[in-house]
């Protein structure tokens, strides 16, 4: 019995022992989504940084928010840097989950006040843009309004699953609601609007799944991110791409409460934030910089595929009221999707 | 200890080699038990103490509605799991055993591969522009492209396909264990041969069928990869629902609840079945 009893106890020694030496092997460490978006910024960001300073960056993920308050919660957390939604990271702060940012380490003079706040600073903003298989669709669908038209454009249509913002958005501009008076979201109006063409939804759960929705033609137009149409295009895929009243949201990058290594991750946030590790994420992913700054450093071309470059009729979706209304919002949206 | 449970320890008879599965225990206590038990406490106090996360799951017609569909794809995945899986068996249990090891081999693998490769597979194959529509288009057999994907269909062909080798595998064994002169002794006393398979085999292949059955039907219960790939929003689980707690409305109470119910449903279906068809039978049937 005593030596079972010892036994285990080495071995959960041996197991405690391990982990700290894996964690020792690196000095901070950084969370993503994963797929390209990650890549883009290990490249952009994390080994420009780990070449100037010598610090080690290990990456992880994806993302999971209930993880991070797992680890907060416990006191035990082992991210330091992670790549949130914006609005998910306001809701956050207010419940206790993020260090603030020390804006002494981080310029905060040149990012885009759009998306810093006390306890994130920015990490791409994107545009939801309305696009099309060529081959699939009849015509060119020109805005929102398109969507819902099963007449004109008859088949699937593909729509981002999780409650966020920009669905409720994309039914109230249908409907007719002026950009300015979106807020607050008359959601009886909006699922009202979009069960008009329930039966016709595809939803996307993740980039890749819309990507493949309309490159295959599965579905013949949707709402999808601008960077993954980027992506598409790049692949020489035949899309079409409507700007029209497109949708702004953003990444921020938070510091989780309690992070170990709090004061590196403030530097990785001024490299990652400043206008060269900015201007190199844009130009890999065809999202936008949050640094005002970072368009000066980039290529001509690269600039022209910008949300920045259609800012006119450009919608912002309001993130405070997101995040003021997250749970409401989702209890809605979920019942709505299950019935 | 106290002394009444060392006495039923004493009935029970330990088995030999008892003390060598201590370590397992302490580590399903560990880390099974405890986390349990943690998961009981936070659904009753966050946020705040009382039973009402259990109330809002049980009062409200989406989480009703969950808990619905949840039953209803892992009877109809069970279901359809039987009928596909007992005539592989069947074949299975009357093959040369040279042939029958190299299919055992071919199911075998389809489980070493992976669940989300096999799951985007099906999707190629199902999706409105896939491999099967385009087939029978091409064909002329339909105008239409059938809806197979993002509904019940979808959710059902994927998870019996992910669910047979669990259903085959327990049926080879009770199947193999029937004594084919019964079949023999059927036909010559006059039984035709649907006679014979449905009064002497299906009886006799119950408590494999059971055992498979609960198997698939427990772990459809708790399924998440494929229902949320291959089906559509109003085909959401119960596992579904409860990430979505979990992770994106760190809603853990609600959450927590809804786990435990799903848990001590399995329990009772588990307790069921144990009383239906016996504890030695359905171990004699794996």
């Amino acid at each position: 019995m005593k030596q079972i009893i010892t036994g285990i106890l080495a071995g959960l020694l041996a197991t405690t022992l391990l982990a700290t030496t894996a964690a020792k092997a690196a000095d901070m460490v950084f969370t993503s989504w994963g797929g390209t978006t990650q890549e883009a910024q290990t490249k952009s960001w994390a080994e420009p940084f780990t070449a100037a300073s010598g610090i080690k960056v290990m990456q992880d993920g994806p993302t999971d928010y209930g993880k991070l308050k797992a680890m907060v919660d416990s006191g035990s957390v082992n991210w330091d840097v992670v790549d949130v939604e914006m609005d998910f990271a306001i809701k956050a702060a207010k419940d206790g989950l993020l260090e603030p940012i020390d804006f002494t380490a981080v310029p905060k003079a040149d990012l885009d006040p759009r998306f810093t706040t006390d306890h994130a600073v920015g990490s791409f903003y994107y545009s939801f843009v309305l696009a099309w298989n060529k081959g699939a669709v009849s015509g060119e669908p020109a805005g929102w309004a398109d969507m819902f038209d099963l007449k004109k454009f008859p088949g699937k249509r593909t729509f981002y699953k999780w409650s966020a913002p920009g669905v409720i958005e994309i039914a109230l501009l249908a409907d007719g609601v002026p950009a300015d008076k979106l807020y607050p979201l008359d959601l009886d109006r909006a699922f009202k609007k979009l069960d008009t063409i329930k039966s016709d939804i595809v939803w996307w759960g993740g980039g890749a799944e819309s990507q493949q929705l309309i490159a295959s033609g599965e579905a013949t137009f949707g709402q999808l991110w601008n960077g993954r149409v980027f992506a598409l295009e790049k692949d020489g895929a035949d899309v079409g791409v409507s700007w029209n009243q497109n949708l702004t949201a953003a990444d921020v990058l938070v510091v989780p409460k309690g992070a170990k290594n709090k004061d590196t991750a403030m530097k990785f946030l001024a490299a990652a934030s400043s206008p060269a590790g900015q201007a190199k994420f844009a130009e890999s992913s065809g999202y936008a910089p949050i640094n005002t700054k970072a368009k000066a450093e980039m290529p001509a071309d690269a600039v022209k595929s910008l949300p920045d470059a259609h800012v006119d009729g450009q919608i912002n979706l309001d993130m405070n009221y997101w995040a003021a209304n997250r749970d409401t919002i989702a209890a809605r949206w979920y019942a709505w999707q299950a019935k | 200890m106290s002394v009444e449970t060392r006495r039923n320890l004493g009935t029970v008879r330990l088995p030999a080699g008892f003390n060598g599965l201590l370590p397992a225990l302490v580590l399903i206590v560990l880390f099974f038990v405890v986390p349990v038990l943690a998961l009981l406490l936070r659904s009753v106090t966050e946020p705040e103490p009382g039973l009402q996360n259990y109330a809002a799951l049980l009062g409200d017609g989406t989480y009703a509605r969950v808990f619905f569909n949840t039953f209803l794809v892992a009877s109809v995945v069970t279901i359809v799991t039987v009928l596909v899986a007992f005539p592989v068996a069947w074949m299975l249990a009357i093959m040369p055993s040279a042939l029958a090891s190299v299919v055992f081999g071919v199911i075998i693998l389809s489980m070493w591969t992976n669940l989300l490769t096999r799951t985007y597979a099906w999707m190629v194959l199902l999706q409105r522009t896939g491999v099967i529509n385009r087939t029978l288009i091409a064909a002329g057999v339909i105008d239409q492209p059938l809806p197979l994907i993002n509904n019940l269909t979808g959710v059902t062909i994927g998870m019996v396909y992910i669910m047979l080798p669990f259903m085959i595998l327990p049926l080879v064994g009770t199947l193999r264990a029937i004594d084919p002169m019964t079949l023999r002794a059927a036909a010559l006393c006059g039984a035709s041969p649907f006679q014979a398979f449905r009064r002497i085999l299906v009886p006799l292949s119950l408590p494999g069928v059971a055992a498979g059955g609960l198997m698939v039907f427990v772990m459809s219960l708790g399924y998440f990869v494929t229902p949320a790939l291959l089906g559509g929003t109003s085909n959401m689980m119960l596992a579904e629902m409860i990430a979505q707690m979990i992770q994106s409305l760190l809603n853990w109470g609600l959450g927590s609840a809804a786990a435990f119910i799903l848990l001590v449903v399995t329990m009772a279906l588990y307790a069921l079945q144990l009383r239906l068809v016996g504890a030695r039978r359905m171990s004699g049937g794996l």
